[in-house]
């Protein structure tokens, strides 16, 4: 059981993300304003934020590198509806743990969150 | 017979004798010699001397002698000045005591000769004095008046003699004057080569007036100075002596009169007296250059010896100067003319090199829209000669003279239209060429055109570049427009496939999973078609129906 952290600009995205991962028993945190969600994960640590790239005010990598700072043990997956070699490789490069492209199949994002979380933690 | 007698009879045989020399003889030279030999033993003198008179400087110069030294009759003063007076005016003076007056300007040279005293004679003739003549004696005596007048018509026959002579000798000098004067024009009006020319001339004129050489200076227009245009018989070194314009005798013949100086070496209108000296020169013709009164230059016709020039003389150099001069102009002329039309051929040939070596096509056209001009680039690309293009009409080289509406270049130009360039698509095989066609007037002095100037430029692969560049961009567009697309619909994508699995999960009513699962496969599709459009790298325009058409997508990545 993981504390997680959701934000896409599209509300029924982040709830569809909270339904599958709370069937999974993972503690979901649904976001779609950057500075909330980044306010919450300052008081409340969290195991894995679940990123969309395209979000309201920044972009979802810019969102990352600040969580990341706040709290580098924090994995990571970017989900985006339009894949670039340039996001994917920043988003690595900040730290993230996968890069998935959207639609993902429900059963793919439980495989990658199950994934993400129990791998070691980056040296 | 007694004494006077005889000697009357041998005064009328050597009287006969004279004036048979001087009917038969025509050289008054030989009558001279005859008389300065004849005269001593007859007159029992011991010597005879002529002096004839130099028209030109008024002074006595020597015409024959006999019984006397060169150096005595070298002097300089023949007598003194009231003697000559008397003489000149026509009357004999006789000088006794020559060697012993002290008065006399020729006291010590007489006596060196031994000359005691001299009757001195005019010869005149036709009441004009034309020289003298000197009866020297060792002796001390005296002369009769028989002999005195018998002298006197001696005398009286060298003047005729010497008249007689001068003018046989003039006529055939005029004679051999005209023939010269006519092959001369003749050989230097056969060439217009200027240096032969004036290398003929000089050579002409001091042979046939028997001189040691000749010179000829020519006007420098530019530098209004005398350069030396030609020279025979006499040395460089000679020549290089220097400059002559500022000479007496060149500054008179500059304003057109003709110069003879008869003793150089005591004239004042003559510098480089040494050098003339040294070169052996005497006396001096100089004359004019003219053509058509304008006097473009000096000749000098030089001797070695002492030479009075005579009137003819002096005409025929001139003469002579004539007909150079007008050949020397028209030769100059000549050069004049090769010399532009080698400049005009130089410059032709190079505007042919600039021309020719343009990257771009060149036609130039007359008013008549004929080809005047068509330069390599064109020719090549023609496959034609140049003799074949030249002269064609237009309309027969530009392929198709109207497109759509725009008119060839050239039409424009002569329309009075604003010119429009003109692209034009050829193919040739298997390749497309693109070429742009521009013209330009030219103006005649009146502003009207006179010919128009065509430039036809290979444009291919500009134009393959734009086309690229158009082609990318629209790529470009399309792509940015199918991610774009995309990317809106995954996100609704994800939450209605992602919703359906969740509630097929849930739902345990068969026909509900039934149409679930229909659901969960076309929103599957559609999620691989936004992934298609994503993924795109190029399109292919194809048929739908009637006259739409569709895209599809390539990925050259699979």
């Amino acid at each position: 059981m993981a504390e997680i952290l959701s934000l896409d600009d599209v509300l029924d995205a982040t709830v569809l993300v909270g339904k599958i991962l709370r069937k999974k028993g993972h503690v979901v945190h649904t976001f779609t304003e950057e500075d909330e969600a980044i306010a919450f994960a300052r008081q409340h640590p969290v195991d894995l934020a679940i990123l969309d790239i395209k979000l309201k005010k920044m972009s979802g990598i810019e969102v990352l590198a600040l969580l990341k700072e706040e709290n580098p043990a924090m994995r990571a997956i970017m989900l985006t509806g339009y894949p670039t070699v340039e996001t994917a490789r920043e988003a690595i490069s900040l730290g993230a743990d996968e890069y998935c492209v959207k639609p993902i199949d429900r059963i793919e994002l439980e495989e990658k969150v199950e994934k993400v979380l129990n791998a070691r933690p980056r040296q | 017979m007694n004494i006077s007698q005889a000697r009357e009879q041998q005064f009328l045989d050597v009287y006969q004798k004279i004036t048979r020399l001087t009917s038969m003889v025509l050289d008054h030279q030989e009558v001279m010699d005859a008389i300065v030999r004849s005269l001593p033993k007859l007159l029992e003198i011991d010597a005879c001397t002529i002096r004839l008179l130099d028209n030109s400087t008024r002074s006595f110069v020597l015409g024959a002698a006999h019984g006397v030294s060169l150096e005595y009759i070298s002097r300089e003063v023949i007598d003194t000045d009231a003697t000559m007076a008397m003489v000149q005016s026509g009357y004999p003076v006789f000088s006794p005591h020559v060697d012993e007056d002290p008065s006399l300007p020729f006291r010590d040279a007489a006596n060196r000769e031994g000359i005691k005293s001299v009757l001195t004679l005019p010869i005149v003739f036709q009441g004009k004095l034309t020289g003298i003549m000197r009866l020297l004696i060792k002796t001390e005596r005296s002369f009769t008046s028989d002999e005195i007048s018998f002298a006197m018509a001696l005398a009286e026959q060298v003047g005729l003699a010497i008249a007689h002579g001068r003018m046989f000798k003039e006529m055939e000098v005029q004679l051999d004057f005209l023939r010269e004067i006519q092959a001369l024009s003749t050989l230097v009006n056969s060439t217009l080569d200027l240096d032969r020319i004036l290398s003929t001339m000089v050579e002409r004129v001091a042979i046939t007036m028997g001189a040691k050489g000749c010179t000829l200076r020519l006007l420098n227009p530019a530098t209004n100075t005398l350069e030396l245009a030609a020279a025979y018989g006499v040395s460089s070194k000679y020549l290089q002596r220097g400059e002559v314009e500022n000479e007496r005798n060149i500054k008179m013949v500059l304003a057109g009169e003709p110069v003879a100086i008869y003793d150089l070496h005591h004239d004042q209108r003559v510098d480089y007296l040494q050098q003339m000296a040294d070169e052996g020169i005497i006396s001096l013709l100089a004359v004019p250059l003219k053509v058509d009164q304008e006097i473009i230059g000096v000749m000098r016709i030089l001797t070695d010896v002492p030479r009075v020039f005579s009137s003819i003389e002096v005409q025929f150099a001139v003469t002579l100067a004539e007909v150079g001069g007008t050949a020397i102009r028209n030769a100059r002329n000549y050069r004049k003319i090769n010399l532009l039309f080698g400049q005009i051929e130089e410059h032709e040939r190079f505007l042919n090199d600039i021309i020719n070596s343009l990257p771009h096509q060149l036609l130039v056209f007359d008013q008549r829209r004929r080809v005047v001009l068509a330069n390599k680039v064109f020719l090549a690309a023609m496959g034609k000669e140049e003799s074949e293009v030249l002269g064609m009409n237009y309309g027969d080289l530009c392929s198709s003279s109207v497109i759509g509406a725009i008119s060839c270049p050239v039409d424009q130009i002569i329309q009075d239209q604003k010119m429009k360039p003109l692209v034009q698509e050829y193919r040739s095989g298997d390749q497309q060429h693109w070429f742009e066609r521009t013209a330009s007037p030219l103006y005649d002095a009146e502003g009207r055109i006179e010919y128009v100037i065509e430039i036809i430029r290979d444009i291919t692969s500009e134009h393959m570049l734009a086309e690229e560049k158009l082609q990318s961009g629209k790529l470009q567009g399309i792509v940015e427009l199918a991610g774009t697309v995309a990317h809106e619909i995954n996100s609704p994508l994800f939450v209605a496939l992602g919703t359906a699995q969740l509630l097929i999960e849930e739902s345990d009513q068969s026909p509900i999973i039934n149409e679930l699962g229909i659901i969960i496969r076309n929103l599957q599709q559609i999620s691989d078609l936004t992934k298609k459009m994503t993924s795109m790298t190029g399109f292919v325009s194809r048929d739908y129906v009637g006259a739409s058409r569709l895209l599809s997508f390539t990925d050259d990545s699979r």
